[in-house]
């Protein structure tokens, strides 16, 4: 039945009508901020493309269903997506349990393709149908779990010279499976954390956990949370006064809605990404968020939910382009895109090949540091990391304490 | 010594908000032996109508103070009047669900009004940290310390001091007596119902600024501030104030010398063990029915 559905969808539609590539996400509850910044930069692209005169001839149409973040209707979602609307790919929802229940659809029935973003679970992309040499329909724009542990750890001991690591994680499922990569990645470097300590959610005073890392004497709390609990943390920080730990997480916290919470108290402090909309932008992408504030009047709720958003709609142009309107076709044009100078994503390599759905790789990430209000990408000379507030200008930071040098 | 003494005196900061959030679940189990099961709900209204008072608004929080609390007490009073009540006179449990479904109400409402980001609510008393030694707080701990301890110092004198005070233990003790002596004891339920809620709301004002605002901020709170009368008794205000400061304190001694991942487990463990051998709680008086 699925199958016979799938093979309908499959049959390309009358030349003229509009091409449909869909997204089911969060648009009402709780994370619905999340589902309609990946609307925003659907639309954006589609724009975009449209205005160019489409694909082939043809306009792209975005369809949007509301699967409350809730795996369930994710699956409902989908089903109504491929079955009913036609649509001949998918940009990924915002849940990682979504995506791991419709994975096995997507490659087992479907077989539409169906770029991820904002959702880091490495399972998703590393699936059974990867694991047994099928054709993997999931790919990825945006941070993975491994990766982004990886990263985290190889910037702190490689780049900031820092090898006493203090783990603080949210003792839910998300700070769990950080904590588990993040104590992988440093024992392949030889190391261990001198400190493991957890918090649960709605904890408002840190002062055990931060009093057990400075008698540790962690150099670094690395954090995998949400927004409220990281600012208990910078509070009792604040308060068990100099000197203050430097604090450094992954990229669940890592949007403007940290700074509207925390205000001065996240000023130095550093998290991962992988595209910031603060400081200096190349041209194309200052071109983007410049059409971004037009549009819509407000600022940016999770950048980089926008901009892989508006990368993955305009890959699957790219692959459109070449191979048609076929879902399969589609996934296969799509490890053969050479290069690509996107809003969020620019590197010189194949995108994605055969072995490897996942478009960022660790050289893509970048670690920002909250400085003013601003999210600033963190480079580095031979003075060491530095951030840069506008063109030109470079302000060194002391990679023992995050702060100015 | 520095170490251990410092988790004690931000526990007993932390134990303070329990314990004052505490006070209007066994408010309103005194008053009218009903619990508000929606009470967290109350508590995250007070801390987004002060954030909407205190910082868009720039009202003085002696102004604001005020106006949450008459303000929720207000509304409390209502929603005893067409949520409790009804269920009440019917003689049914429902009450139980219609309280909880007014907190997930507020809840809904909340995120429509103020959105769903967690807000900063500045600290009344400044944000500089006050230090005593190797020792330090934020003033907005020492002011919950304090108010928490006001406030309970405050129900004991109405409850053993005024006239008021005894006709609800009164009610309390047993609604169909006090009926007979002239007390009004469906006019004290809605009372307490609605002091238990204006309460909240002023729990709520107290934590904002340490916890930060947002529409998820009562959950966890209010189930939280739930162990408390449970452990110390519902009936028992003191009980309440030294269960609560205590629970706070053992909370960070456990996550200062156990691991923090432990210690909700450990803390419900111990107040199983504790209803085990004392049902009615550390501080509640044995009831004894006469046969």
């Amino acid at each position: 039945m699925a199958a016979a559905a799938a093979a309908m969808s499959a049959v390309p539609a009358a030349a003229g009508d509009t091409v449909k590539i869909g997204f089911a996400g969060p648009m009402t509850g709780p994370v619905s901020a999340f589902g309609h910044e990946i609307e925003r930069g659907m639309d954006v692209a589609v724009e975009a493309i449209n205005a160019k005169g489409g694909v082939r001839g043809r306009k792209l149409e975005v369809v949007i269903r509301d699967d409350e973040f809730d795996p369930v209707k994710t699956v409902t979602a989908y089903r109504d997506l491929i079955e009913r609307q036609d649509v001949v790919a998918l940009v990924g929802s915002a849940n990682s349990a979504s995506m791991l229940a419709v994975t096995p659809l997507l490659n087992d029935n479907y077989k539409v393709p169906a770029i991820c973003v904002h959702t880091d679970a490495t399972a998703i992309i590393h699936n059974q149908a990867e694991a047994s040499g099928r054709d993997n329909y999931l790919f990825r724009l945006g941070m993975f779990g491994s990766g982004q542990a990886d990263f985290l750890v190889d910037s702190m001991v490689k780049k900031f010279g820092l090898t006493k690591i203090g783990l603080l994680t949210w003792s839910a499922g998300y700070g769990q499976i950080g904590r588990k990569e993040l104590t992988r990645r440093l024992a392949e470097l030889g190391l261990k954390p001198v400190a493991d300590e957890t918090f649960e959610t709605g904890d408002t005073d840190m002062t055990a956990q931060l009093l057990k890392m400075k008698e540790a004497g962690a150099q670094v709390i690395m954090h995998y949370g949400t927004i409220k609990e990281a600012v208990a943390i910078f509070e009792t920080r604040q308060k068990l006064g100099d000197p203050m730990i430097p604090f450094v997480s992954s990229w669940g916290i890592a949007v403007p809605a940290l700074w509207k919470a925390a205000g001065d108290l996240a000023e130095g402090t550093i998290d991962s990404n992988v595209v910031t909309t603060d400081g200096p932008q190349p041209p194309e992408r200052q071109a983007i968020i410049d059409a971004y504030h037009k549009k819509y009047n407000r600022e940016f709720d999770d950048p980089a939910s926008f901009f892989d958003a508006y990368d993955a709609v305009m890959l699957f142009s790219i692959a459109m382009d070449k191979a048609g309107f076929e879902p399969a076709a589609i996934r296969a044009a799509l490890e053969q895109i050479p290069s690509y100078r996107g809003a969020g994503l620019v590197v010189d390599h194949p995108v994605f090949t055969k072995d490897r759905h996942e478009g960022y790789s660790l050289d893509d990430m970048l670690l920002g540091r909250w400085t003013n209000g601003k999210f600033l990408r963190v480079g580095y000379d031979a003075e060491g990391p530095f951030v840069m507030p506008s063109e030109g200008v470079k302000k060194h930071i002391d990679p023992t304490t995050f702060g100015p040098k | 010594m520095v170490f251990a003494l410092q988790i004690i005196l931000n526990g007993v900061a932390t134990g303070a908000v329990y314990a004052l959030v505490a006070v209007g679940y066994s408010l309103t189990f005194t008053g009218m032996r009903v619990l508000n099961f929606g009470l967290g709900m109350w508590v995250m209204l007070g801390g987004m109508l002060t954030y909407t008072l205190y910082v868009l608004w720039g009202l003085n929080i002696a102004l604001a103070a005020p106006i949450v609390i008459v303000a929720l007490t207000g509304l409390g009073v209502i929603c005893e009047r067409f949520t409790v009540r009804p269920f009440l006179k019917a003689g049914s449990e429902a009450w139980v669900m219609a309280t909880l479904a007014v907190g997930l109400l507020f809840i809904d409402f909340a995120e429509l009004i103020w959105g769903r980001d967690p807000l900063r609510v500045p600290g009344y008393l400044g944000q500089a940290v006050v230090r005593f030694g190797a020792f330090a707080l934020y003033p907005q701990q020492i002011l919950i310390v304090a108010c928490t301890i006001a406030v309970f110092f405050g129900l004991d004198f109405f409850y053993y001091r005024t006239l008021f005070g005894r006709a609800f233990r009164a009610v309390a003790y047993d609604p169909e007596v006090a009926e007979l002596m002239g007390i009004d004891a469906r006019r004290f339920a809605a009372l307490s119902y609605g002091a238990a809620c204006g309460l909240g709301g002023f729990a709520g004002l107290m934590v904002a600024p340490i916890t930060l605002v947002d529409p998820q901020m009562g959950t966890t709170l209010g189930l939280k501030a739930f162990v408390v009368p449970i452990l110390a008794g519902l009936a028992a205000p003191r009980g309440i104030l030294v269960c609560g400061l205590a629970y706070g304190v053992v909370e960070g001694l456990v996550s200062g010398y156990l691991f923090s991942g432990v210690r909700d487990m450990l803390a419900c463990a111990l107040m199983i063990l504790i209803l085990y051998f004392r049902p009615e709680g550390l501080f509640g008086a044995p009831s004894v029915e006469r046969i």
